[in-house]
């Protein structure tokens, strides 16, 4: 151990070749001296190093070519422009508050409102709501026909062209179709304001407006507006409105030149069967009609 | 003070280093796989690795850094050729004074032998007794190179000797 030590210290040069030789005498070292001495003279390829460097130059600069990218800003701008579009995009999804429900022609719908208030639209109908400020302002803008059942809370309006309705916790009924405008109580009060004049209706009390005149309509005793069980029910209402009901629920297109649309018709039809609903239309009031496709033309018995 | 220490991502400081190290590195790459093309694209490897990461690198560890990552890389290189030095031309022998033909013919012989032991032996033997010999580095200094501790270097050196007595023993000549 100390010997391969000290010939680790001969090569290293802490001992000199007479010094290791006076330490092991009887060792014949020769194999390493000639080794140590001969190796010495060993040579490995000269390396050009200006050669090389110039080598190394050129193809590092090669590789700073492909290899570094500078910073962009071209594609800072498109993420930038993806982030946008990312965010804009889900604001409208998820923060947009305005809520807003259609039927068309022959559909109904139920909706719930987040008061758990419940609104059936009928056909053809256009309801929204902002759900951000509903719990503060219950507020809804009603386009059509629809049927509240409102519960109980702070005040309820739904805006339309024609007026504003106004409850506190209710059931009621409001139609608003071109010159029509029609609210019906079922349950608590209902506040009307219609160009500018404010009318309390209490149950079974109908506020109906027609051509821009109020007119007066007796007292019904029904729960629910006809329309929920696939009717609609009339009382004492213009021919044309009724026509515009039927165009409505059947996706027709009614033609009645020869006739008086001013008559009042009472009485309801069925959603269901378009020839019923005709008939119960146009038996009443001594007519007749004739189907061409999606044309229905009235006309009067007298006048064929 | 700072502003006086070499950085290697200056070009003339990195030029500097390159031209310092390149021969040594370039031997030391040799002694490893015995090609000198394949051992100066290892070392220019190293050099491109050094230059790529010059912001890291402090400029006093870069030696080792370049000296290790050239160890490195070669062993992801499986194959290498025979490792066979020639001698400088001129050199003496170990007896000056004895001109005795035959004695000059024993020595040819022995060094042609010892050529061929030095390329057999193992990697890592070799490459410590080559840097000691031919670079004339103390166990110390190739310990620092190699990133080694000093005990394995004198381990390798060792391993190294007990090669060459077994196979340039006496009986031998």
């Amino acid at each position: 151990m100390n010997k391969e030590n000290d010939i680790l210290k001969w090569f290293n040069g802490e001992l000199s070749t007479e010094e290791i030789k006076k330490l092991y005498p009887n060792e014949d070292l020769t194999a390493l001296e000639k080794s140590r001495f001969y190796s010495r003279q060993l040579e490995a390829p000269k390396v050009d190093a200006q050669k090389a460097l110039a080598d190394f130059r050129k193809r590092n600069s090669k590789k700073e070519d492909t290899k570094v990218i500078p910073l962009n800003f071209k594609s800072f701008l498109k993420i930038a422009a993806v982030l946008v579009l990312m965010l804009s995009a889900s604001y409208f999804l998820f923060f947009n508050n305005e809520k807003s429900f259609a039927t068309e022609i022959a559909q109904t719908e139920i909706l719930n409102l987040p008061d758990n208030s419940e609104v059936i639209l009928n056909a053809k109908s256009n309801l929204s709501f902002n759900k951000k400020s509903w719990k503060k302002n219950r507020l809804l803008e009603l386009d059509g026909e629809a049927f509240f059942k409102v519960s109980k809370g702070e005040q309820f309006t739904v805006k339309t062209d024609a007026g504003d309705v106004k409850v506190l916790g209710t059931q009621f009924n409001v139609k608003e179709r071109d010159n029509y405008f029609e609210v019906k109580c079922y349950e608590g009060l209902v506040s009307v304001t219609h160009k500018e004049k404010v009318k309390m209706i209490n149950p079974g009390e109908t506020f109906r407006v027609v051509n821009g005149t109020i007119v007066n309509v007796e007292k019904f005793n029904t729960k629910n507006p006809a329309w929920l069980s696939k009717e609609s029910s009339f009382d004492k209402v213009p021919l044309w409105q009724v026509i515009d009901e039927l165009e409505i629920q059947y996706d027709i297109n009614i033609s009645a030149e020869d006739i008086e649309t001013t008559t009042m018709f009472s009485g309801s039809f069925t959603h269901t069967d378009k020839n019923i609903a005709l008939q119960s239309v146009t038996i009443p009031l001594n007519l007749s009609y004739k189907i061409n496709g999606n044309q229905v033309e009235l006309y009067s018995y007298g006048s064929q | 003070m700072s502003s006086s220490k070499p950085k290697l991502c200056n070009e003339t400081h990195f030029k500097a280093f390159y031209l310092d190290h390149i021969q040594a590195v370039s031997n030391f790459a040799y002694y490893k796989c015995g090609d000198n093309a394949a051992a100066l694209d290892f070392v220019q490897d190293a050099f491109a690795k050094i230059w790529e990461n010059c912001a890291k690198i402090d400029f006093s560890k870069a030696k080792t850094y370049l000296f290790t990552t050239v160890n490195n890389l070669f062993l992801n290189t499986v194959r290498h050729q025979k490792v066979v030095l020639s001698y400088a031309k001129a050199s003496p022998y170990l007896d000056k004074t004895n001109q005795n033909p035959e004695y000059l013919l024993e020595e040819e012989e022995f060094k042609k032998k010892l050529q061929s032991v030095i390329a057999d032996l193992s990697d890592d033997q070799r490459e410590v007794f080559l840097l000691n010999r031919i670079e004339d580095k103390k166990y110390r200094e190739i310990a620092e190179l190699l990133d080694i501790s000093q005990k394995t270097v004198e381990k390798r050196m060792s391993g190294a000797l007990k090669v060459l007595r077994e196979k340039l023993g006496h009986e031998n000549f």
